[in-house]
């Protein structure tokens, strides 16, 4: 039986970034993964991270998949593929099944990396072709290049039917709506808007009461909900060939509870999950676990949780110092708290919060129809300049919007600014952006292409029309001088809008800049831009 | 359905085009790309009947691990059509029963 340091148990951000920290300090590493690509989900994210630089925000996710990778081989971490750990036996012992054979591995330390699997929920036909996983809805399309449908209706408003809604959209595909039983948009409001201003209903307390079709989806049944009952005569029917499942991921913690690790129910961690030290090691010493394994977070907390992991690793196994461990876990953990923070944050799931840090009102309207209203905005700092200019003082003659109005751990608008414009708290990056009054914009775009959220426009007043510089990350880009419709926050029409510029560049990263003309009195209203022939 | 060019991914880079048949009829996919990708390409939606009631199953996870996309491929049942890459003149049949006794 071969025998090496350590094995780590899946190639996504927190495996890989476990097994790079390990072999870094010596570790002899093998990550195992069932998959026959590395890099986990990471390769169907294809939107801008949150987080801070050291986070890698704003850089889309199979980005950071290529990173990882580059650095896990650099690392010269070995990576099996194909290759499912069928089971973890006593004296860190492992069985792999390859696809022609199974073998026997033998560690010192194992970190479980596994990752998680996506609920689902029965109605009445759920089972007939046509209804998904949104998760292989964006396999389909991220990674093959194929649509999972024409016409799709999401289930699930947290940030997974969110953004894959959003993604769905841009690969070409109808979303009928985003249905959810809770009585609130569970994802970000910036992923909502994103949505909603392209026209995309949204149905809170609402559910699938079933879906039609003889061999595969031809329509769809919601119905609202109250008291956990459908309100009769609230049935709703779409004409849907697809329905995406986002309602929710659980820890793929069986390998640790076969391994002996003592487990929690935790619903904070959505799940039966490994009770883990600050390094993540579980009961059983020298078995780590990192990522959504041991709590469902994003990919970005993953990529840290699996980074302590690796180093504790390594000082187990007398590779480097207890004093290096502390000081390079005590680096890590502080940039994991800076995620861990804001409204989102685990420890704030499920409750209900009416003020952001700040004290601004949490607006209902985003949360329930994934839009803000216009006069809701003024109450954010991110719309100063058009606060002044309301109440008729001085403000420059181009300025930003920034429409995000709740604590998200986020800050690339803070730093893009080339005129140090806009203010996030470098400390507290879940701090609603601000403007510094005291500088003058640019009009040079950076913000909104910077923005993960694409929650930040440009505005400039030139007499009776207004120019909204919008973020655009569809097909086919409109030209100059093209015609349509400025669209509002509920991807309503408002007016005629025509396109004076569409920028696009690498530092903007595939987020174009559209710069539309509408009438001034629009210019707080419209938000999207539709090309009408 | 298939997607030609995207804001973010720009061109699919994809293998050539195969021929292989399914149920018998000749058609075209991708070689390296899921068998599943290349039949939801084409619009094919049922890969399956359950063995007891002769329900119609598809995609459901797309990962390989729900099953619901087995097919009989090259004579083999059970084959989990999301995670088997296509090659060229594959025999893909839609499975009509269940593991044993498929008919």
């Amino acid at each position: 039986m071969k025998r090496v340091d350590a094995i780590v148990i899946g190639a996504g951000p927190a495996g890989l970034s476990a097994a790079i920290e390990c072999a870094k300090r010596g570790l002899k590493t093998t990550v195992f993964d069932e998959n026959s690509r590395p890099g986990g989900q990471l390769f169907k994210q294809i939107h801008k991270f949150f987080g801070s630089k050291e986070h890698k925000a704003k850089i889309r996710g199979f980005k950071i998949g290529e990173e990882l990778l580059k650095e896990a081989s650099a690392a010269g971490v070995e990576v099996v593929l194909n290759a499912v750990v069928s089971g973890i036996f006593e004296g860190k012992e492992a069985l792999i099944r390859l696809p022609d054979r199974m073998i026997h591995r033998k560690a010192d330390i194992i970190i479980a990396a596994c990752g998680a699997n996506e609920n689902m929920v029965p109605f009445e036909n759920w089972t007939l072709p046509g209804v998904m996983g949104a998760g292989a809805a964006q396999t389909m399309m991220n990674l093959h290049a194929v649509r999972p449908g024409r016409r799709v209706l999401m289930l699930g408003s947290g940030n997974v039917g969110l953004v894959v809604g959003f993604q769905l959209l841009q690969a070409g595909c109808e979303v009928l709506a985003v249905v959810d039983a809770l009585p609130k948009i569970g994802g970000y409001g910036v992923h909502a808007a994103k949505l909603a201003r392209t026209g995309v209903p949204f149905y809170l307390s609402h559910t699938i009461i079933r879906a039609e079709g003889k061999n595969c989806v031809e329509g769809v049944v919601i119905g609202a909900l109250k008291d956990g009952k459908i309100v009769p005569g609230s049935e709703k029917r779409f004409d849907a060939d697809t329905v995406c499942l986002a309602v929710g991921l659980s820890p793929q913690s069986s390998l640790c509870e076969m391994a002996g690790c003592l487990m929690e129910e935790n619903p904070a961690k959505a799940g039966l999950v490994p009770i883990v030290n600050e390094f993540g090691e579980t009961s059983v010493p020298g078995i780590f676990a990192a990522g959504d394994v041991s709590g469902i977070e994003e990919a970005s907390s993953a990529m840290i949780q699996g980074r302590i992991a690796g180093i504790a690793a390594a000082e187990r196994l007398g590779f480097i110092s207890k004093d290096t461990l502390k000081t390079e876990a005590a680096r890590l953990e502080a940039s994991l708290s800076k995620l861990r923070a804001g409204m989102f944050a685990p420890q704030n799931r499920g409750k209900n919060l009416e003020k952001t840090e700040e004290g601004c009102p949490v607006s209902m309207n985003l949360l329930t129809r994934g839009s803000l209203d216009a006069e809701e905005i003024y109450l954010y700092p991110g719309a100063r300049w058009p606060l002044l200019e309301r109440e008729g003082k001085k403000a420059p003659k181009i300025y930003p919007v920034i429409e995000c109005t709740q604590n998200i751990p986020c800050d690339p608008c803070g730093s893009c600014c080339p005129a140090g414009c806009i203010l996030v708290d470098e400390a507290k990056i879940t701090a609603l952006p601000a403007i510094d009054e005291a500088k003058e914009c640019a009009g040079c775009g950076l913000c909104v292409a910077s923005c993960s959220g694409q929650a930040i426009f440009l505005l400039e007043k030139t007499g009776a029309a207004c120019q909204i510089t919008l973020p655009l990350e569809f097909l086919p880009l409109p030209v100059e001088g093209a015609k349509g419709a400025g669209l509002g926050r509920r991807g309503q029409r408002l007016c005629d809008a025509e396109v004076v510029a569409v920028k696009t560049g690498k530092a903007f990263d595939k987020t174009n800049l559209l710069t539309i003309k509408v009438p001034a009195q629009f210019a707080m209203d419209v938000r999207f831009f539709k090309e009408e022939k | 359905m298939r997607i030609t060019e995207h804001p973010i991914l720009g061109t699919p880079e994809k293998g050539r085009g195969v021929k292989f048949k399914f149920d018998g009829k000749e058609i075209e996919g991708f070689e390296g790309e899921p068998i599943a990708a290349a039949l939801r390409a084409l619009g094919v939606m049922v890969h399956r009947k359950t063995k007891r009631f002769g329900l119609p199953r598809g995609i459901f996870c797309a990962i390989g691990r729900c099953t619901d996309c087995v097919m009989v491929v090259d004579g083999e049942l059970n084959v989990r059509t999301c995670v088997t890459p296509l090659k060229e003149g594959m025999d893909v049949r839609t499975q009509n029963a269940g593991g044993r006794g498929a008919k």
